[in-house]
Order: C-alpha cells, then sequence, then structure tokens
C-alpha cells in the first residue's frame, strides 16, 4: 500500500534510512570480504555463527526486556553462573537434562527476582540489574573459590556445542531454534503486542488492561532463560564450567540489540534484527581478527563502529 | 528589582490594543484590547478553548500577533521576543511549577546569579541574607533556609513568584493557580496576591471558579469565541451575570442540531441498572459517592475543573490504587481497583488525556483497535498465533462504522488528526461491547466535525443499551447528550438535575455548588 502510492526511489531511499545498520553491516562484510584473506568461505561462515550464537541467545531475550523500556544487565554473570551450577550438577552426576532442566528454571528464577524487583518495588532496572550482576559474578567464583569445574558429559557438550544435526552444528541450531521461537513469541503471539504496547506508552497500556507488571516480569524471565542457556552453551564450548566465561558479554549483547534497530526507550524493535546485530558483532569482531589486528585494538573499533551504527540508526 | 514601594498613581503596565490572530482559515482572536494597571488584579474567563491562553502566549511572546500591538510600561514591545519580554518584566507562573525540589529557596531565588566570593567561590551566606531581605520586604511567610521539597505547595508557588519578582517581573500572568491548592493554601496565595498588590505588581488571574475571580479581582474581562467581554467590575456583577455572559444564545450553537436523543426509557431494559456506585471514595479526592445509571441511558457529569470529575471515572474504572467502596455492573459486585477486573465487568474508559492515557502512538491503528481484548484474537488458545487477518476485519469495521480516514491499518495512530485518534480509542472499546462507557472529555481538541460525529456515535452507542457516563467541561455538550445531570463539587455529587436546557442556569448552578461546597469545607478547617 505504501509502496504504491509512494515513487519507487523515495521508497527505497526511506528503506535504507529505516535499516542504515543492515548498510553499514553489508560495506563491513564486503570490506572483509575484499581485504581479509580467505574470509568468503562456508568455513568462516560457519565460524561466525558459532561464534554468534551465545551472543544471539541472549540477545534474543533481552530484546523483550528492552522493547518494555527496561535493561537487563545481569545477563553476562548469570550466565558465567549457569555454567558454573550446570558443570557442579554435571559433577554429582545429576542426568544430563535434568540439569539443563534446572538450570534453565534457576535462570527464569532469578529473572523473575529482577522483574519483580523493578515492577513490584519501582527499582529502575538498571539498578536491579547492576546489583544482580555483581551478586552473580560474585556467587559464580564463590562456589568453588574460582576453581574451574571441568565437564566430561559427552551429551552435555554435544547438546549444546559439539554434536551436529543434519550437518549443521548444535550452536546454529539453537541460534535457528530461537531466532525462531522469539519470532513467535514477540511477532505473532498476543504476549508480543503487550510488549510493544508496554514499552510503546505503560499508562495507555494499562489503560486498556494490559497487565504491564507481568508483561515486565516475563520479559525478566526469558532475558534470564536465554542467559542461563547461553552460559551452558559456553560451558559445553570450554568443556567446563569458568565462573569468569560470561564476564563482559551484557555490552555484546546489548549492542546487538541495539544495531538491530531496537529502541532503548523501548516500543520498536525485532528479533530478526538483535540476531543480525549479534551476527554483525561476530563478523566484525572475526574480520578484524584475519586482518590480524590485535585483540586490544580489536576492542576500540569494534566500539567505535557500534557508536556510529547506533548514532545513525537513532529514531 | 522591583523598587516601587507605594502604589504609583494608577498607570496602565501593560496595554494590548486590537490583538487579532489566526490560525490557517480559523480566526482565534479577534479586536481585543486588554490592560492591566500597576497594584490591580485582572481576572480572565472564558471556556476551554475560547482564546484565553492564546491571548496569553501573545502577551508572553510566544505567539505573535496578526494585528494591534502591546505596550509595556509605555513602550512598544510588540516586536520583541519572548527573552525580551521577561527581561522587561512579564512573567508567567507556570502550573507545573519550575523550582528545584532539592535546593533550598534561597537557592532556587538566586540560582544563575548567585553571588559570589573570594574565587569564584558561592557565598551561601550572603545568598541566605539576601533571600531573608527580600521575603521580608513581601512579608511572605517562608523560611530562606528551608528545601522547596519540604514546603507546601502554596508555598512553592510564593517561591516562584518570588523568584520571578525578584528578578524584575512588573506583571504576572496566573494561570489557575488554585488548582492544586487545599483551602488553606488558597488563603495563603490570596493573601500572597494582596501583598503584591502592594507592591504595584500587575496580575493577571486566569481561573475557572467565579467566586475566587469576584472576590480578589479588581477588574474581571470574559473572552468568548475570541471577542473580549468587559472590562466588568466586580462590585457591580454576579456570578449569574457572568454566567450568562459566557454562555451562547440559545440556537447560535455552531453544531447542525442533531435528531431527537433517543429517549433511555424507550431501550430501557427492566430492572437491573447497569452501574450501581455506593459511598465510593478515594484516600485524597472523592468521598460518599453514590449514583445509579440504567442501561442506554446517558448521564452527564459536571463540575468546575478539580471537582474530581475524571477521578470517578478513573476510580470506577480500576486504576486508582485506593478506592473504597460498592461497584455494581449489571447487578454483579466489582471489586475496584483493577482494570482487568474492571474490563471484564464490562467497564470501557475513554480517557481524558488521549496521547498519554489513550493511544499507543507508535503502533499501527489495528493494533491498539485490538489491544483490550487480544487474547480474543489468538488462535488455537492461549499459545496459537495472532489472528491477524480477524483483527484487519476489526479495524476494516470500525473504520468503516466510525468513518475514520486513514491510510490502512498499519498507519501509525500518531500520524492520525485528533478526531481520528479519539474514533479509534472509542472504537477499541466499542468493540468489547461494554455495558458502561465512560467518557472523559471526549470532543476535547477534536474538530468541529469529528465533535458532531462524536455526539451521533454516543447516541448510537446508548440506543443499543450501553448506559454512558459522560464528563464534559462544555456545558452545551452535556445539556445536548444527557438524560440526567449530576454536579460534582470537592469530591461529591451534591445535586441531581433532569433533562435541562439552559447553559447560563448550569453554569451559575456549578460555580454556587462549588463555592458553597469550599465554604463547607472552609468551615469543617476552621473548627
Amino acid at each position: 500500500m505504501k509502496s504504491s502510492s509512494m515513487p519507487l526511489r523515495a521508497s527505497a531511499v526511506n528503506f535504507l534510512r529505516d535499516h542504515i545498520t543492515y548498510v553499514i553491516f553489508l560495506a563491513i562484510t564486503l570490506y572483509f570480504v575484499l581485504f581479509a584473506p580467505h574470509f568468503a568461505s562456508v568455513s568462516t561462515a560457519g565460524a561466525v555463527l558459532r561464534i554468534t550464537a551465545i551472543v544471539s541467545a541472549m540477545a534474543i531475550g533481552m530484546t523483550f526486556v528492552i522493547i518494555c523500556g527496561e535493561i537487563d544487565l545481569s545477563v553476562g554473570s548469570l550466565a558465567s553462573f549457569s555454567g558454573m551450577i550446570a558443570a557442579l550438577m554435571l559433577d554429582q552426576n545429576v542426568p544430563t537434562y535434568v540439569a539443563a532442566l534446572l538450570v534453565l528454571g534457576a535462570g527464569a528464577a532469578i529473572g523473575a527476582t529482577s522483574g519483580i524487583l523493578v515492577t513490584k518495588l519501582r527499582i529502575p532496572s538498571f539498578l536491579v540489574t547492576l546489583g544482580m550482576l555483581s551478586i552473580f559474578s560474585g556467587l559464580a567464583l564463590t562456589i568453588t573459590g574460582t576453581r574451574p569445574v571441568s565437564i566430561v558429559d559427552d551429551d552435555f557438550s554435544n547438546l549444546f556445542w559439539n554434536g551436529s544435526f543434519l550437518g549443521v552444528q548444535a550452536p546454529i541450531w539453537w541460534t535457528v531454534v530461537l531466532t525462531a521461537g522469539g519470532y513467535y513469541l514477540l511477532h505473532q503471539m498476543p504476549y508480543g503486542r503487550r510488549v510493544y504496547a508496554t514499552g510503546g506508552n505503560a499508562v495507555a497500556a494499562r489503560f486498556s488492561g494490559v497487565r504491564t507488571d507481568g508483561v515486565k516480569i516475563f520479559a525478566f524471565v526469558l532475558s534470564g532463560m536465554t542467559a542461563s542457556l547461553a552460559g551452558m552453551m559456553l560451558a559445553a564450548r570450554s568443556t567446563a564450567g569458568n565462573p569468569s566465561l560470561g564476564a563482559g558479554l551484557e555490552l555484546d549483547v546489548i549492542a546487538a540489540v541495539i544495531i538491530g534497530g531496537t529502541s532503548l526507550f523501548g516500543g520498536y524493535g525485532s528479533i530478526v534484527g538483535s540476531v543480525v546485530g549479534a551476527i554483525f558483532i561476530g563478523i566484525l569482531g572475526f574480520g578484524l581478527l584475519v586482518l590480524g589486528l590485535s585483540t586490544s585494538i580489536q576492542e576500540v573499533i569494534k566500539g567505535a563502529i557500534i557508536i556510529i551504527a547506533v548514532s545513525l540508526n537513532r529514531r | 528589582m522591583a523598587e516601587t514601594k507605594t502604589p504609583a498613581p494608577q498607570h496602565a503596565i501593560v496595554t494590548m490594543q486590537g490583538i487579532g490572530k489566526s490560525f490557517g482559515a480559523n480566526r482565534v482572536l479577534s479586536d481585543i484590547s486588554f490592560d492591566v494597571m500597576a497594584g490591580e488584579t485582572h481576572a480572565l474567563l472564558g471556556e476551554n478553548g475560547a482564546g484565553k491562553s492564546t491571548l496569553m502566549k501573545i502577551l508572553m511572546g510566544a505567539y505573535r500577533t496578526d494585528e494591534g500591538r502591546i505596550l509595556f510600561d509605555g513602550q512598544d514591545v510588540t516586536a520583541l521576543s519572548l527573552r525580551d519580554r521577561i527581561d522587561r518584566g512579564i512573567a508567567m507562573i507556570f502550573q507545573e511549577l519550575s523550582v528545584l525540589p532539592n535546593r533550598s529557596v534561597a537557592e532556587n531565588l538566586f540560582i544563575l546569579r548567585e553571588p559570589l566570593a573570594f574565587g569564584r567561590r558561592v557565598d551561601s551566606r550572603k545568598m541566605l541574607r539576601e533571600a531573608r531581605t527580600l521575603i521580608e520586604r513581601y512579608a511572605f511567610a517562608l523560611d530562606a533556609s528551608a528545601r522547596v521539597s519540604d514546603l507546601a505547595f502554596a508555598q512553592r508557588q510564593m517561591v516562584e513568584i518570588l523568584k520571578a519578582i525578584s528578578r524584575g517581573a512588573k506583571l504576572l500572568v496566573m494561570d489557575e493557580p488554585t488548582s492544586s491548592l487545599t483551602i488553606h493554601e488558597e488563603e495563603t496565595l490570596f493573601r500572597t496576591i494582596g501583598q503584591l498588590k502592594q507592591n504595584g505588581i500587575g496580575i493577571v488571574y486566569i481561573s475557572h471558579r467565579m467566586a475566587d475571580v469576584l472576590r480578589l479581582s479588581d477588574r474581571i474581562s470574559i473572552i468568548k469565541d475570541g471577542r473580549l467581554v468587559g472590562p466588568l467590575d466586580p462590585r457591580k456583577t454576579s456570578i449569574d451575570d457572568i454566567a450568562a455572559m459566557m454562555s451562547r444564545p440559545k440556537g447560535q450553537v455552531p453544531l447542525p442540531a442533531a435528531a431527537a436523543p433517543a429517549t433511555h426509557h424507550s431501550v430501557m431494559a427492566a430492572g437491573t441498572p447497569a452501574l450501581e456506585v455506593d459511598n465510593l471514595a478515594t484516600s485524597r479526592k472523592l468521598s460518599g459517592v453514590s449514583l445509579s445509571i440504567d442501561p442506554g441511558e446517558i448521564v452527564g457529569l459536571a463540575g468546575l475543573v478539580g471537582s474530581g470529575r475524571s477521578t470517578l471515572g478513573k476510580a470506577l474504572f480500576g486504576v486508582l490504587p485506593d478506592v473504597s467502596g460498592d461497584i455494581a455492573v449489571a447487578g454483579g459486585p466489582l471489586r475496584p481497583g483493577s482494570v482487568s477486573g474492571a474490563i471484564a465487568a464490562g467497564i470501557a474508559l475513554v480517557p481524558e488525556d488521549r496521547r498519554l492515557e489513550g493511544l499507543i502512538g507508535g503502533r499501527s491503528i489495528e493494533e491498539n483497535l485490538s489491544l483490550p481484548r487480544l487474547s480474543d484474537f489468538s488462535l488455537a488458545g492461549p499459545l496459537g498465533p495472532m489472528a491477524t487477518a480477524r483483527i484487519t476485519a476489526l479495524f476494516r469495521q470500525y473504520r468503516d462504522d466510525l468513518n475514520i480516514l486513514c491510510r490502512g491499518p498499519s498507519q501509525k495512530a500518531q500520524e492520525l488528526s485528533g478526531g481520528n485518534q479519539q474514533k479509534i480509542v472509542f472504537g477499541k472499546w466499542l468493540a468489547m461491547k461494554p455495558k458502561l462507557l465512560i467518557l472523559d472529555e471526549p470532543t476535547s481538541g477534536v474538530d468541529i466535525n469529528a465533535k458532531r460525529d462524536m455526539r451521533e456515535l454516543v447516541r448510537r452507542t446508548a440506543g443499543e443499551g450501553v448506559a454512558v457516563l459522560l464528563i464534559s467541561s462544555e456545558l452545551e455538550e452535556l445539556l445536548d447528550l444527557s438524560d440526567r445531570i449530576l454536579v460534582m463539587a470537592e469530591g461529591r455529587i451534591t445535586r441531581s438535575i433532569g433533562r435541562m436546557h439552559d447553559e447560563t442556569r448550569l453554569r451559575a448552578l456549578l460555580q454556587a455548588e462549588a463555592a458553597r461546597q469550599t465554604d463547607i469545607r472552609a468551615q469543617g478547617v476552621a473548627a
């Protein structure tokens, strides 16, 4: 309807303006393809997607929280903590799937706690989840006195990282499954509409009968669960629960969501955008690595590109 | 600095001559002449939308006048900017006070011009001393070292006023200054105004409360349909006189007369009222509110600004947390305090502030329309996807039914005009088939055609057996639509009147009720 009433060029310009980060994303990928050795290959693509899976998973949960107009800073330390308790449970011979479900449940409970503190006590989510970040990075270190716990359970490693199904590796499957699930929940189900309404105008949503507190609490539950899942993927990748594996990941996750076009003020955003944002950050990191830049200078370039991308994507 | 100690012999501080203003083809002010003397309170009355605030914006310099000129202290300031006029001494005291709550009174008074000591340090002692001197000069009851957040609202208002006059304001515009004040505080404000007058400061006093206006002001002017009536001498004027002047003579109502309103008795079902309320109260505003509305009946709720009309609407809808009393919808009891409970019982509210409370502006029309009953649009139970086709069908139905002008179902709600936005808010509730529809200022800020559509819609909805509680400041609208009018004052329903057609009488009645309730409460406070 829109495109028919508008000249083609104007609508193309509009599309580019709305998706400016995709343009930057393509330009940078193209740069790596041209100048980074062996960048354009199936193995590179697979590697990037695998690296990205962890940030993608967390970004999907985070998208719900940010569209609600809140933020969750605790995802990185929650991932570390989840990896640790998974490793400890497996060490105690808890069956693989039971352990995985218990860890997911713990993530959900922790997310619910954050959500309840944010909505019922009206503490800004920035503060609540900053506190949670500290609590769970501390707990992850304390449980074993900072020692990593190795994982010898092959089922666990295969399920979350090393296995493959139909020729596609487990982390890529997780990305696909979570993206589909998140897409269905946010874009197809009534809950998603309520998330947009809550973040778009919480007062009007409440005046329309939306239980905005419940919507937000569930968003935090989703974020907690995806963080736990990501923590198990991290643990499976390094075949050990390590208390500092997830440290600092929250920054990549939030950057991915914002680069993907979700408004930090709430009300706008999409799941696919967040996953694209995560992949963008993955390509950036991998490409800079292939170009032979040191990790320290990578951080600088990554930060600068993220700021530029977000500043061009302002609503 | 306002140095004039004794009121100068009557000279005009500000004179507005032949002011006219149009927005596009819409003429909002014509040939208005208005002046304020030194040491005088000149009251300005008028309906919402009559042009009061436009005139004041022209006075302040926020709008440029199309015709006429403005003299301030004898000099032509017509071409000056807002900034320059503030520097000359025109100040507006805003309803939303612009004081810093976490700072002291003295710090607020001297913000951006703090007295400095050696090394560019702020000299707090000197600041406090100067603040005290200033407070004494105007004999305000104010402690210079108190934190503003610890002060009552009326005292914050004093800080605001003092800040303005200490910067040399000679003319203060006060827009509904009593709207947030308690009875006690109103007295404080009136004393403050007295002090200001003695110091030769001119005041434009805008208020809906005619009793206050008659008591306070030296002259009264009324703006009606963009023209000025007056000035009048309050000693020779009564509330009834003013009410008559503010009302439109019968037959001059600009809306095309509608078909005979549906008498609710023809559609009324036997027995059970749609809404029964007994002894409803909130901790701050409402007390002892009881009413009952039949199916198909339109009950108007009249009252001055701040009388508690909107609060009652919100209390019934469950938005307020601290409501006590009994509510029954179609015979079934409803626990107050839950929006979803109220919606499930069949109550719908079209709120006063469309943009803040009514719509998710950044989302699409169809999302807004379907929001209150999303669960009904889910295929295959609570985990199923949304039935998007049915939502679009809902959109089409209400677009055609309510005549909503838009590009399509996915257009953002905020892109529509006020009238069309209001139709969406209406539509989302009509889609629920409510038993009680509460309308809070349903036609505010919509154009004349949309107004007519809305009225038609209200009649039609009532005709289908929905009980309607209509809150409106437009008395003509209340009289036109309501089967019965309830009058509210000071958080109570004080009168019920049957069908009535006389706008002047209703207006005078509202003022009399407000004044009576204020007196009763003042006696209660004094006792």
